[in-house]
């Protein structure tokens, strides 16, 4: 009875009601486009990054991240890579072995990290090798080859062919030294990586530091992040049978995962300053199609209906209001979201300041149960919740008053 | 003869900013069932106070009133409301229709608050509207429906619930003279027919001169309660 009312009720002032329902989904469709844009940036950001060196995650001996030191290693990489390998949501795994030296050409002298990798399994985990910008990556084969940022080159006055004198601390305590030639230099825009990162075949690093057939971390690669996301309790479960620990994006790039959270929150505020805009646009309405309707509510109560059944009434008025006009915008807003999504904002003057997070030009939005319903649901909830207002107001109507209103 | 309303000693006393008016002084006044009254009096009288006291819209200050032997002036808000949809049926100068139903759905709506099942409502909305010469015009909305027609629908809703009186206020105001006076003699033909008890405030000679029982009331007090038989009831 009272749906029913409500629903005639909503239709009296067809114009009024069509605002009111542009509103919602004007702002149901904004938000559900642009936090699809921003979980889409987000996606992007954290894939690019991390499929630069990291991986998706990493599984490392416990303390590893707090003190990466050449002798927390993993004595049998392999047996675990393979079973890693085995879950659907992983790709790829790739061992690397890991600690400072201090690399020399001539009298000059700089300190760095060296990676030992093996070239065929870093290149399905890592884009370094894209980054290449002058001679090759390393491949199999590969004896005393070391590639290294370019910036790093450049300060040591290093070229293609020449030598580099690296020198560090074996695991046994000697002095690993040795001389081996640039193959390549890549740059990947990140001043750290191409100032102070080199690396060399997996096999010369395990015998110059003497660190038999170990390795210190493995870098998992799946499809997607969201893949390994959901992957990590059985990669920890694996890790853990191993004494290793898995490290995930956000602990493998806490910088990273600071920034996402910071202009998440600022979004947020953008967020709720939407939705009170529309909860104070639709309260309005309705406040002012109770007003009109004192009277009419004045002799309802007069024939026998509650005050509290009327408040109802108003409420359902806006829960329809709300339910039509968050569907219409999740709609509104999915479609325009999937049609962008075909091909991607290009945003081509953004190219050098996209790059610092190694990410693509163009940025493509990602439409999902989150994206699609966060924003109309928010929206939606508030603006059923402010009903409590007109509910209110309406509940306080004593009939001989409200049937006097002009 | 049984009393439907019984009021001793009601009182109402208003605040217009710092001054206080008394709109009703003591009144004391016993309606009967079946009694078709009038209750005129100027402008300020009390005859819209009092009709409200007696249906529950408003409390006295002082006094009792009692509906059907059952004291109402102690009810709370749902119990009034409960009340005012059992016992008492409304008719009022305008307003009186809620326009997104259709003239049937508006007789239904009360008895679809009281809970009657769907097609019993239906059945009795359809027999209340024929009483009161709305056959054919049960799916019409008020704003389609004349003013003549809409006050008929409202008198069909207040009949509705079978209630103990139909309160009438000023319900010829705004009808035309032809209008007013086929309403008028609808609800003394309901008060003949099905023994309906009516007491309707009006300043309208020609619902006075309709009605058996004449009272005034003046300055918030019953100055004068005259019963008379009328030469003859003209059909509804």
């Amino acid at each position: 009875m009272l749906f029913d009312l409500a629903w005639r009720n909503i239709w009296r002032q067809p114009h009024r009601t069509a605002l009111s329902l542009t509103s919602i989904v004007l702002a149901s469709a904004i938000t559900v486009f642009v936090l699809s844009l921003q979980l889409g940036t987000y996606g992007t950001m954290k894939e690019s990054v991390l499929k630069l060196m990291d991986g998706f995650a990493q599984a490392q001996p416990k303390g590893y991240s707090d003190d990466p030191d050449i002798r927390k290693a993993i004595s049998d990489p392999q047996a675990l890579m393979t079973r890693l390998e085995g879950m659907p949501a992983v790709t790829a795994t790739a061992p690397r072995a890991t600690t400072y030296v201090v690399l020399s050409n001539g009298p000059r002298s700089y300190g760095a990290a060296v990676f030992g990798v093996d070239p065929s399994k870093e290149a399905e985990v890592s884009t370094l090798h894209k980054t290449i910008v002058e001679g090759r990556y390393l491949r199999e084969g590969d004896t005393d080859a070391a590639i290294l940022g370019a910036a790093l080159a450049r300060n040591l006055k290093l070229s293609l062919g020449d030598k580099l004198i690296m020198l560090g601390a074996a695991e046994d305590g000697s002095v690993a030294a040795d001389a081996l030639t640039v193959v390549g230099l890549f740059a990947t825009g990140a001043p750290e990586a191409d100032r102070q990162v080199v690396e060399i075949p997996l096999t010369r690093f395990q015998t110059d530091f003497a660190i038999g057939k170990r390795a210190n971390v493995i870098a998992i690669a799946g499809r997607h992040l969201s893949d390994i996301q959901s992957a990590l309790p059985e990669l920890r479960a694996a890790a853990h049978e191993k004494g290793l620990v898995v490290r995930n994006w956000a602990q493998l790039e806490p910088a990273l995962n600071d920034v996402i959270l910071l202009d998440a929150s600022f979004s947020l505020l953008m967020y709720v300053s939407l939705v009170v805009i529309v909860v104070f646009i639709i309260l309005n309405t309705l406040l002012m199609s109770v007003l009109e309707r004192t009277r009419e509510f004045g002799m309802l109560m007069a024939i026998g209906m509650r005050p509290a059944q009327i408040g109802r009434m108003i409420w359902i008025e806006l829960l329809l209001l709300a339910c039509i006009g968050v569907a219409l915008g999740i709609a509104l807003g999915s479609a325009i979201t999937a049609w962008v999504a075909r091909d991607g904002i290009s945003f081509p003057s953004a190219e050098a300041l996209f790059s610092r997070w190694h990410m693509p030009a163009t940025i493509y939005p990602q439409l999902d149960a989150v994206s699609a319903l966060a924003g109309p649901l928010a929206i939606g909830t508030a603006i059923i919740v402010a009903g409590i207002v007109p509910y209110l107001r309406v509940r306080s109507l004593c009939p001989v008053s409200a049937m006097r209103a002009s | 003869m049984t009393a439907i309303v019984e009021c001793r000693g009601v009182t109402k006393h208003y605040r217009l900013g710092t001054i206080d008016v008394a709109a009703l002084r003591g009144v004391d006044l016993t309606i009967d069932k079946g009694d078709f009254a009038s209750l005129a009096g100027p402008s300020g009288s009390g005859k819209t106070t009092l009709l409200n006291a007696i249906g529950g819209l408003d409390r006295p200050t002082k006094g009792s009133i009692k509906i059907e032997g059952h004291e109402i002036t102690a009810l709370n808000a749902n119990a009034l409301a409960d009340l005012r949809l059992r016992k008492i049926g409304f008719v009022f100068q305008a307003y009186n229709l809620i326009p997104v139903l259709s003239a049937v759905e508006n007789v239904e709506f009360i008895l679809q608050l009281m809970g009657v099942e769907a097609a019993a409502r239906r059945a009795r909305a359809k027999e209340v509207l024929r009483d009161v010469g709305l056959e054919g015009l049960e799916n019409r909305r008020p704003a389609r429906l004349s003013g003549g027609q809409q006050q008929r629908v409202a008198v069909a809703r207040a009949l509705a619930s079978k209630p103990a009186i139909v309160l009438a206020d000023e319900p010829t105001a705004n009808l035309d003279t032809k209008t007013a006076e086929d309403l008028i003699a609808l609800m003394s033909g309901l008060n003949d027919r099905l023994g309906t008890t009516f007491l309707m405030a009006t300043h309208d000679a020609r619902v006075i001169s309709r009605t058996r029982r004449h009272i005034v009331i003046s300055d918030g007090g019953i100055t004068s309660d005259e019963r008379r038989k009328l030469a003859e009831a003209e059909p509804a």
